[in-house]
C-alpha cells in the first residue's frame, strides 16, 4: 500500500479546513509525521525554511544586532532614544496615520478598477487593466516630480491654468495622493485575482431570489472579496511606511520613519539608530500582519468548489456600469497625466524650461545606459520567477499543509518587505559579505533582495485565491492517487493563475524600478538603471532621467505582455472548463448577436 | 513500518540540523561582528593580513566607489584607461550613502577607492578607522590648507555656498532684492521661499550649519547668536530636502524663490537653461574640499592601480578634466585650468572654515538642529 494512500485515508491528515485551528501537540505529532510520510512535500517544506533563514531570518537577525548593540557589545540605549524622544514619537504616529490613510485610499481605488474590470462588461477593460498597473512601474519619485511640475507653485496646471500662484504640494495631503497613486496597483492587483476566481454562481442566486445589484455587492461580493480587501490594506500599509522616495521628494516637513532612518543612516552615519528605527517599524506592521491572519482564521470564503459552474453574463447596467466607468476614467487621466508629464519630458530639451522636442535624451540613454537597462531586465527576469513561483509555493504550504512551524514561514516572508530599503541594504551587507555567505558584488545578492522584498505580494494573492477554493478538490486528487506536488501542479497552480501573474508582475516590476534597496549592493558589473535615474535625477538631468524611465516603461509594458501569455499558456487549466478570455469572447459575440 | 521510522528519524533530524546549524551561524556571526565593533582590533589583524600575503597580482581594473557626479564619470574611464590601461569600474553613490557602504563592508571592503564628497566624510571614515594613509607626490605643491594633516585623504575640488536665485520670482518682486548676505535669507518676504538641503543628509547642508557657527558663534556649539540664526532661517524654509543639490531644481523649478547650495551645482543647473542667478554672501562663505582616499583592507591586487588613480585625479591633465566637461568645480592643483564661469575662491569672501571642528562637531551639531530648529512646524501644509 503506498504511503500516500494511507495518508488519505487517516482522519486529520486531509488538509484542516479551518486552518486557524489550534494545534495542540498531538496534531503537530500528527502534522509532522504527515510531513515525513510525503517526501517531496518535506523537501519543499525544508527547502523554504533554508531559503528563509538565510536571505530573510540572518539579515533581519543582523539588523537586530546593530540595533541593539554598540561599541561595547549589547545596549538598550537605542529602544530607549527611539521610544523616548519626541521627534521619533512623532515621525512614528505621522507614518502610522499616513500609512492608515493611504491603505483605505489605494484600497477603494485599486477595488474600483478590479470591480469594473472583472465583474462588469464595461467597455475598455483591457486598457483599463494596463492603466491601473502602470503606476508601479516607474520609480515612485517620478511620479512625486511629475506633481511637482503639474501642480507645484510654478505647475502647468496650478500655474498655467488656475493662475494659482502659492500652491503647495509638500506634506500629508500631497503625499497621500502620490502615494494613493503609486500603491494603488498593489491594492488592484491582489483585488483582481479574487474577484476574477469569485465564482458568479452564488451572486446568482442571490440575483435570482431578488436581491438588488446593491444588495448582493454588499451581502455577497463584498464580504467574499474580504481576505483580498485585507490583503491590499495590508501590503499598501506596509508599502506606506516603508517608502522612502515619496516622504522624501514631497513631504516637506511631514517626515516619516523610514526617511528618518535613511537620514540617520546615511547623513549621521548612525547604522544602529537607523536599524533600531527600521525595528520600530515594524512592529505596527506585524502587528497589522496578525490582526489580518486572526480575522481571516475566523471565516470561510469558498466559493470555488470544484462543482460546476457556467459562463454568465456579468453586470452590464447602465446605472452600475457608467458610474464605474466615470471612476476608472477619471483615475486613468491622472495616471495619463502624471506619466504623460514624464513622457514629455523626455522628449524635450529641458523640463520645465526649453519645450523644443529632441531625441537626444534618448541617445543618450541608449549610448549610455544600454548596459545598465540590459542588467535590469536580466536581474529582474531571473527574480520574477523565482519570487512568484515561491510565493505560490508558500501560499500553498501557508494555507493548505499542516507542518510545525507554519506561522514562522508565514511571518519570515513577510519580514523583508516591511523594512525600509536601505535597513535591509544593511542587513544583505552585514550577512552576504564575509564568508561562508559571500555573495555581495555577485547578481545573486540582487536576484534575492528582489525576491525576498517582493515576495509578499505573490504570497497574498496566492493565499485571497486559495481561501476561495474548496479544499475538497485536492481531496478529490489526493484520493484518486495524486501526491501533492502532483495535485499542486495540476490543480493548485492553474487556479492561481491569476495570483501568480499578479505576483510575476509585481516581482518584475520592483525589481525594475527598486533604488535604495539595492544602493548598497550593487556593484561595477551588476548596475542597475533605476540608480542612474536616480544620479541623474539629483544632478537636476531630469529630461535624461525621464528618458530612462520611458525606456523602462516600455521594457516593462512588453515584459508584462510576455509574461501574460507564458503564464497563461503554461498554466492552462487542463479540464475543458471555459477559460475566462473565452468566457468574455463568448459573451461579447452574444453581445453582438443580439 | 520500520521505513517511516527510519525516515521519522531522518526528518528530526534533518530539523536539528538545520537549526543547530542556523544557531551555529548566529553564534559565530555575532562573535564576528562583536569584534570589529572595535575597530582598533579588526585593524591590526586586516594590516597584518594585507603584509604576510605573497607577491599578489596586480590587477587591471580598479573598483571605486564615488560620489562624483554620474555625468563626470566617463570621461575619467576613458582618460585613465589612456593613460594607465587601467579600467576603472565605478559605483556611484551619494557621500553618505558611499560612507555607510564603506562601513558597511569593512569586514571585507569590496572597493579600493572613495572619490568625491567633501572632507567631513573623509574625516568620519578617517575617525573610524577605514581610511589607509597615501600621500601622492602629485599633491606635493598644492596649498597647504586644503590637505589632510594626517595623511589620509587627498583634496580634489574646493567649492563655496551660493545661493540660486529664480529670475522669474525676483522679477515679479521687484520691491525685493536677491539676497546678498545670509541676514538677507532671513528677511520676511522671504518667509516660504527658501530651500535647503537637511543637514542630516547633505554635506552641502551640513556646511551651511556649520559655517553659520564659524562666522557668528566662533566655533561654539552653544552659541545663541547661531542658533537663533537657524531658527530665524527655519521659519523661511519650506523644505528640508535629502540632497544638496536638491534646493537649487527647486529654486531651477520656481518652488522658491531661492536655494542655498554649491555654487558648482548652481552653475551646472543653469547651464542647462534654468533661469536662475547665483549670488554669494558678502559677509562670508562656507567651503566645502572635495577628496579621494584609499578604502582600508580594500582589494590587494588593486593597491597599485587605487594609488595610481589617485596620482591621476590630482594630476594636472585630471583634474584640467573639470573644465573639459563643465563640471564647474574649480580645482586643487593650481596649475590646472579653471572652468568658464567658475568663481574661484581668491574672487569671494570665503571664511576660514575649519573642517576638522565641523567634523568633529557634526553628530552634536546636527542633533541639537533637529531639536531645536526643524521641529516640524515650520512646514505650510
Amino acid at each position: 500500500m503506498s504511503s500516500v494512500a494511507v495518508s488519505a485515508l487517516e482522519p486529520g491528515i486531509a488538509p484542516d479546513r479551518s486552518p486557524g485551528k489550534k494545534v495542540s501537540s498531538k496534531t503537530g505529532m500528527k502534522s509532522l509525521n504527515r510531513l515525513v510520510r510525503q517526501p517531496i512535500l518535506l523537501i519543499t517544506v525544508l527547502s523554504v525554511f533554508v531559503l528563509l533563514f538565510i536571505f530573510v531570518v540572518l539579515p533581519m537577525f543582523n539588523v537586530i544586532k546593530i540595533a541593539f548593540s554598540d561599541e561595547n557589545g549589547f545596549t538598550w540605549d537605542y529602544l530607549i532614544k527611539g521610544l523616548s524622544k519626541p521627534v521619533y514619537q512623532r515621525t512614528f504616529l505621522r507614518s502610522i496615520i499616513l500609512g492608515v490613510i493611504v491603505a483605505f485610499t489605494s484600497t477603494a481605488v485599486g477595488y474600483l478598477f478590479a470591480f469594473a474590470t472583472t465583474r462588469t462588461e464595461m467597455k475598455g477593460k483591457k486598457f483599463f487593466n494596463i492603466m491601473a498597473t502602470l503606476p508601479i512601474i516607474s520609480p515612485p519619485f517620478v511620479v512625486s516630480l511629475s506633481i511637482i511640475f503639474l501642480f507645484g507653485r510654478q505647475g502647468l496646471i496650478t500655474r498655467g491654468l488656475l493662475g494659482i500662484k502659492d500652491a503647495n504640494v509638500y506634506g500629508l495631503p500631497g503625499l497621500v495622493v502620490v502615494q494613493t497613486m503609486s500603491f494603488f496597483p498593489v491594492a488592484y492587483m491582489t483585488l483582481r485575482g479574487i474577484l476574477m476566481s469569485l465564482d458568479d454562481s452564488v451572486e446568482d442566486a442571490a440575483f435570482s431570489m431578488g436581491a438588488s445589484r446593491g444588495r448582493i455587492f454588499r451581502t455577497v461580493t463584498l464580504p467574499l472579496t474580504m481576505p483580498g480587501i485585507i490583503s491590499a490594506l495590508l501590503l499598501v500599509f506596509i508599502q506606506s511606511m516603508e517608502d522612502f522616495s515619496n516622504p522624501a521628494v514631497i513631504g516637506g516637513g511631514f517626515s516619516t520613519l523610514s526617511v528618518d532612518a535613511y537620514r540617520i543612516i546615511n547623513g549621521m552615519n548612525d547604522m544602529n539608530m537607523g536599524c533600531m528605527l527600521a525595528i520600530m517599524l515594524l512592529a505596527p506592521t506585524v502587528c497589522a500582519y496578525l490582526l489580518q491572519k486572526y480575522w481571516m482564521r475566523k471565516k470561510s470564503f469558498v466559493t470555488v468548489s470544484g462543482k460546476p459552474t457556467q459562463a454568465r453574463r456579468k453586470l452590464h447596467e447602465k446605472h452600475i456600469v457608467y458610474p464605474l466607468f466615470a471612476g476608472c476614467c477619471f483615475f486613468t487621466g491622472v495616471i495619463i497625466l502624471l506619466y504623460g508629464t514624464v513622457l514629455m519630458g523626455a522628449f524635450v530639451q529641458t523640463w520645465g524650461v526649453n519645450y523644443v522636442l529632441t531625441l537626444k535624451h534618448f541617445s543618450y540613454v541608449l549610448t549610455l545606459g544600454a548596459g545598465v537597462i540590459k542588467n535590469s531586465v536580466i536581474l529582474a527576469a531571473v527574480a520574477a520567477p523565482i519570487g512568484g513561483f515561491l510565493g505560490m509555493v508558500i501560499a500553498y504550504l501557508t494555507v493548505r499543509q499542516r507542518f510545525p512551524g507554519r506561522r514562522l514561514m508565514e511571518i519570515a516572508s513577510m519580514l523583508m518587505f516591511a523594512i525600509p530599503g536601505i535597513v535591509s541594504c544593511i542587513g544583505y551587507v552585514a550577512t552576504f559579505n564575509t564568508k561562508p555567505l559571500l555573495l555581495t558584488g555577485t547578481a545573486v545578492i540582487l536576484v534575492a533582495t528582489f525576491t525576498f522584498r517582493n515576495i509578499p505580494v505573490a504570497i497574498e494573492s496566492g493565499t485571497s485565491t486559495l481561501l476561495q477554493i474548496d479544499t475538497s478538490i485536492d481531496e478529490a486528487a489526493t484520493i484518486s492517487g495524486a501526491g501533492t506536488w502532483y495535485s499542486f501542479r495540476t490543480i493548485t497552480l492553474p487556479m492561481l493563475r491569476n495570483a501568480f501573474l499578479s505576483g510575476l508582475t509585481y516581482s518584475f516590476v520592483r525589481a525594475m524600478t527598486a533604488v535604495s534597496a539595492v544602493i548598497l549592493l550593487i556593484s561595477p558589473h551588476w548596475n542597475l538603471a533605476t540608480t542612474k535615474v536616480f544620479a541623474l535625477f539629483e544632478a537636476s538631468q531630469f529630461s535624461d532621467a525621464a528618458a530612462y524611465v520611458v525606456i523602462m516603461i516600455v521594457i516593462i509594458l512588453a515584459a508584462m505582455g510576455i509574461i501574460n501569455l507564458l503564464v497563461n499558456l503554461l498554466l492552462k487549466p487542463r479540464a475543458k472548463a471555459p477559460s475566462a478570455e473565452a468566457v468574455e469572447a463568448a459573451l461579447q459575440a452574444q453581445g453582438s448577436s443580439k | 513500518m520500520k521505513l517511516r521510522k527510519t525516515a521519522m528519524a531522518l526528518v528530526s533530524a534533518a530539523i536539528a540540523l538545520t537549526a543547530a546549524t542556523g544557531l551555529a551561524g548566529c553564534g559565530n556571526d555575532s562573535g564576528s561582528t562583536g569584534g570589529t565593533a572595535s575597530t582598533g582590533g579588526t585593524d591590526t589583524t586586516a594590516a597584518g593580513e594585507a603584509s604576510s600575503a605573497p607577491a599578489v597580482e596586480v590587477s587591471d581594473t580598479l573598483t571605486v566607489y564615488t560620489a562624483m557626479s554620474e555625468d563626470e564619470l566617463p570621461a575619467y574611464t576613458t582618460a585613465f584607461k589612456e593613460a594607465t590601461g587601467i579600467t576603472l569600474e565605478t559605483v556611484r553613490l551619494s557621500a553618505g550613502e558611499m560612507v555607510t557602504r564603506i562601513t558597511a563592508e569593512k569586514e571585507n571592503p569590496q572597493a579600493a577607492v572613495a572619490w568625491g564628497g567633501a572632507t567631513d566624510s573623509y574625516i568620519t571614515l578617517e575617525n573610524a578607522g577605514l581610511l589607509d594613509q597615501y600621500t601622492s607626490p602629485e599633491a606635493a605643491n598644492f596649498p597647504s590648507q586644503f590637505l589632510d594633516p594626517n595623511g589620509y585623504w587627498s583634496p580634489i575640488y574646493v567649492g563655496a555656498i551660493a545661493f540660486a536665485c529664480n529670475q522669474e520670482w525676483f522679477a515679479e518682486h521687484p520691491d525685493v532684492a536677491e539676497p546678498t548676505s545670509w541676514a538677507d535669507l532671513t528677511k520676511a518676504e522671504f518667509k516660504g521661499e527658501i530651500a535647503m538641503a537637511h543637514p542630516s543628509t547633505s554635506g552641502t547642508a551640513y556646511t551651511v550649519l556649520a559655517t553659520i557657527f564659524q562666522l557668528m558663534g566662533g566655533q561654539d556649539i552653544n552659541s545663541t547668536a547661531s542658533w537663533d540664526y537657524m531658527k530665524a532661517l527655519n521659519a523661511n524654509v519650506t523644505q528640508y530636502s535629502k540632497s544638496g543639490s536638491a534646493p537649487v531644481q527647486a529654486a531651477a523649478m520656481g518652488e522658491v524663490a531661492v536655494g542655498v547650495s554649491f555654487a558648482h551645482d548652481i552653475l551646472k543647473v543653469i547651464a542647462q537653461g534654468y533661469k536662475l542667478d547665483m549670488t554669494f554672501p558678502s559677509d562670508g562663505t562656507g567651503t566645502e574640499v572635495g577628496a579621494i582616499a584609499l578604502i582600508h583592507g580594500g582589494p590587494a591586487d588593486e593597491l597599485t592601480a587605487a594609488q595610481k588613480f589617485i596620482d591621476f585625479v590630482l594630476s594636472k591633465e585630471g583634474q584640467d578634466l573639470y573644465a573639459e566637461n563643465n563640471t564647474y568645480r574649480d580645482p586643487v592643483n593650481p596649475e590646472a585650468e579653471v572652468g568658464e564661469g567658475v568663481v574661484t575662491l581668491d574672487k569671494l569672501k570665503v571664511i576660514d572654515y575649519d573642517a576638522k571642528w565641523a567634523g568633529d562637531n557634526k553628530t552634536t551639531l546636527i542633533e541639537m538642529f533637529q531639536e531645536m530648529v526643524d521641529d516640524g512646524s515650520n512646514v505650510s501644509s
